[in-house]
């Protein structure tokens, strides 16, 4: 049988579940900059309607849960892009510095060559001169030093390099102890039905920040998340997470480790596949292109130094340093000191300058893998131009996706202001219009009590 | 369907770009250069390496060139002198072959011929920036020594080894002519037929034969000169055409690495009304929403 306090209970109702639904608007308003938050929606429900007789009544409303609103496609998809992101710009920052070394300038390789192949053929033209030959011998220095400094700045860049990688590697064991603990969390909430949003807010935005640094994938198991790497290394088992460690291997390069296993080349993006492709790939190719080119003109040269005789008709002997198999630019080095001892003259006079000629025509000859040392260098520019050109593009492209992959998310999660203060009038009204039911309720009962008294 | 409500980040991207788009095109003007680093154009820059290299190859060979072409030139006018003398020497050996003069007179002639004798000497052992030129590679030492046992008075102790300098593509020059190709060559040798007609005219006898002798070392002179020429000449053509090829590396040097001023210019312009309109949209936007309508 309904009742004027069945009617108080149903307007009382309203009044409290229009409380609740303004208290997910406020909330939403305080987290409108909030990075990660999703937007909350109240769920209102009808109560179960009371049947009496033929007649059924309603008895009110309830805010049955608070839902945050996302679409886990989408944060699959950002997670995936962040890690291709991170990745590129990684390269980027490293092929920028490591481009420097090959733009032209008064002192890079290719001008060294240049003018130490001049001051050859200025020699040839009056071979007994000393001081032409002191210029070659200046020439030949700057030609080494040029070698040297790109080796050591390349050499040093990796060291650099190896820094952030260690950097990285703390940011993500950080990253994946806070997700274990997230997911304790998250877990002891929705097991006892609790809704966990903001828990899985601020997971979503840790997994994003840990994709910036790694390959992650995530595998969704009971109420929790199980992450590994790309190739299955574990990362986060539900509460557990599984810390990486780092090491220096004997050549004095960082390696990565998990469980101690060594998954250094297994690491393909984010921020740690970038820093390590252009550590373990870019750079040491650089590094021994430099050393063919390094070791294919000290050989070259030498081997024609030896052919001819110097100034007091000795047979030449080495210009450069004979450079060792490996590491000839970060050690090449002039030998010669004596600038008689440059061996200009081909008959053993000291007037000739026919061995400089031959010298000189080295510049022309395929010396360095089949091509001349210019052509040779120019390949290198292209070569680390054409790497840096393509991760500028890949980053701008990976940069563009992920745009437009959190716009989508923004217009399924983000707060619209518009949207809250809409709702907070539709709110507000329909609280304001149980109050007005209860208030004339309230009137209906004072109507029944004054029947009673008189 | 509902909208990205904070669209200020994908603002705030495009800001970022024409920023950087005003950064580049600050470089450029800057520079005078599209190409600033190899990753602004990885084909472009290997290209500006090898003209450089080129262009580097060509100044020097400018520069080579020239320097071979004083010496040459210098070589050249030391034979000219020589052929001076030898001019005088016949003269003087047909002064003494005539039958109008005496012993006496032949023999101040004889003693005429023997100055300008030491004078050959001393212009075979001409010597251009402390290199003797006419000596072979030997060029640290006079090629020509007086040598009272030889029958022509002096003794070559120089080669007849020449030097080559590269002074282009696939041009080299010859830049030496030995002394024992100019002025010891059998059957033109200077100082033989010159120490010949010297004794012919102090012993009367032979004096034809030894001005003949002369003549024919004269002509072999004139006819080395040309050597000198065709290579001054040589030189100088190689000169005007490295000049050329100089000029022609700049403009291409230009025109794979240098700027488009204008375009850049325009494309600054454009960039900066872009931002400053994206900046302006981005105030007037994002000041409004439905609480400020709320009373």
């Amino acid at each position: 049988m309904s009742s004027l306090s069945t009617s108080l209970q149903i307007a009382l109702s309203g009044l409290m579940a229009e409380q609740g639904a303004l208290e997910t608007t406020t909330n939403n308003v305080a987290n409108i900059n909030t990075a990660g938050y999703s937007r909350q929606v109240p769920d209102l429900v009808t109560r179960d309607p009371i049947v009496e007789d033929s007649l059924t009544f309603g008895s009110g409303v309830d805010l049955q849960k608070i839902e945050s609103i996302r679409d886990p496609i989408l944060a699959s998809q950002i997670q995936q892009e962040t890690q291709t992101q991170g990745q590129w710009n990684a390269l980027v920052s490293a092929l920028a510095q490591t481009q420097g070394n090959f733009s032209t300038t008064a002192g890079d390789i290719g001008t060294a060559i240049s003018n130490f192949f001049d001051s050859l053929n200025q020699l040839s033209t009056s071979p007994t001169d000393l001081s032409l030959r002191q210029n070659v011998l200046t020439a030949t220095a700057n030609v080494a030093n040029a070698f040297n400094t790109a080796a050591n700045r390349l050499t040093s860049q990796r060291t650099n390099l190896d820094a952030s990688v260690e950097q990285a590697i703390g940011q993500v064991n950080q990253l994946t102890a806070q997700i274990a603990r997230l997911n304790r969390q998250i877990s002891n909430l929705e097991n006892v039905g609790e809704s966990a949003g903001t828990f899985v807010d601020q997971r979503t935005q840790l997994i994003d920040q840990l994709s910036a640094q790694i390959d992650v994938s995530v595998i969704p198991t009971d109420n929790t998340l199980t992450l590994t790497t790309a190739t299955g290394t574990p990362l986060v088992a539900g509460e557990q997470s599984f810390a990486l460690s780092t090491q220096l291997d004997a050549s004095g390069v960082l390696h990565i480790f998990s469980q101690s296993r060594d998954i250094s080349s297994a690491i393909v993006s984010g921020q740690l596949g970038g820093l390590l492709e252009a550590r373990d790939q870019q750079i040491p190719n650089l590094q021994s292109q430099l050393d063919t080119l390094a070791s294919g003109l000290a050989n070259a040269v030498n081997g024609v130094q030896a052919a001819g005789f110097d100034l007091n008709g000795n047979s030449g002997s080495n210009l450069f340093t004979p450079p060792p198999a490996s590491g000839a630019a970060a050690s090449l080095s002039v030998s010669l000191t004596d600038p008689a001892g440059i061996a200009a003259s081909s008959d053993g006079i000291a007037g000739s300058n026919g061995n400089m000629e031959a010298m000189y025509a080295l510049r022309n000859q395929g010396i360095v893998s089949g091509q001349t040392p210019t052509d040779y260098y120019s390949s290198i520019v292209f070569n680390v131009g054409n790497a840096a050109a393509n991760a500028n593009s890949q980053q701008s492209a990976s940069t563009l996706v992920l745009q437009q992959l959190n716009d989508q998310r923004s217009s399924v999660s983000g707060v619209s202001l518009d949207q809250e203060a809409a709702n907070m009038m539709r709110y507000q009204q329909a609280y304001a219009a149980s109050a007005q039911v209860i208030s004339t309720i309230n009137s209906m009962m004072q109507t029944v009590i004054s029947m009673k008294a008189s | 369907m509902r909208v990205n409500p904070n669209p200020l980040t994908d603002l705030l991207a495009a800001v970022a770009q024409t920023q950087q788009q005003i950064n580049t095109d600050l470089e450029q003007i800057a520079t005078g250069q599209r190409i600033n680093c190899p990753a602004d154009d990885p084909a472009g820059a290997t290209m500006l390496v090898r003209i450089a290299g080129k262009t580097a190859e060509s100044d020097q060979f400018l520069r080579s060139a020239s320097g071979l072409s004083g010496e040459m030139q210098n070589a050249d006018s030391t034979l000219s002198s020589v052929v001076t003398d030898l001019q005088r020497a016949i003269s003087l050996g047909t002064e003494g072959a005539s039958s109008t003069v005496n012993a006496s007179d032949r023999a101040a002639l004889a003693g005429e011929l023997q100055g300008l004798q030491s004078q050959l000497v001393s212009l075979a052992n001409f010597s251009y920036q402390g290199n003797f030129v006419f000596a072979g590679t030997a060029t640290q030492t006079a090629p020509y020594v007086l040598d009272s046992t030889s029958s022509s008075g002096v003794r070559y102790v120089g080669n007849s080894n020449v030097n080559v300098v590269t002074v282009g593509d696939h041009l080299s020059v010859q830049a030496n002519l030995p002394g024992s190709q100019l002025f010891s060559s059998a059957g033109a040798d200077v100082f033989q037929s010159i120490q010949d007609l010297i004794t012919g005219l102090s012993t009367g006898s032979n004096i034809d034969v030894a001005l003949s002798a002369v003549s024919q070392a004269y002509d072999h002179i004139n006819a080395q000169r040309v050597f000198y020429g065709n290579a001054i000449n040589q030189l100088n053509a190689q000169q005007t055409f490295l000049n050329t090829e100089t000029t022609q590396l700049a403009e291409q040097q230009n025109n794979v690495g240098g700027a488009d001023l204008s375009k850049v210019i325009s494309d600054l312009v454009n960039a900066q009304t872009s931002r400053q309109a994206t900046l302006e949209a981005i105030a007037q936007t994002q000041q409004t929403n439905l609480f400020n309508y709320i009373k």
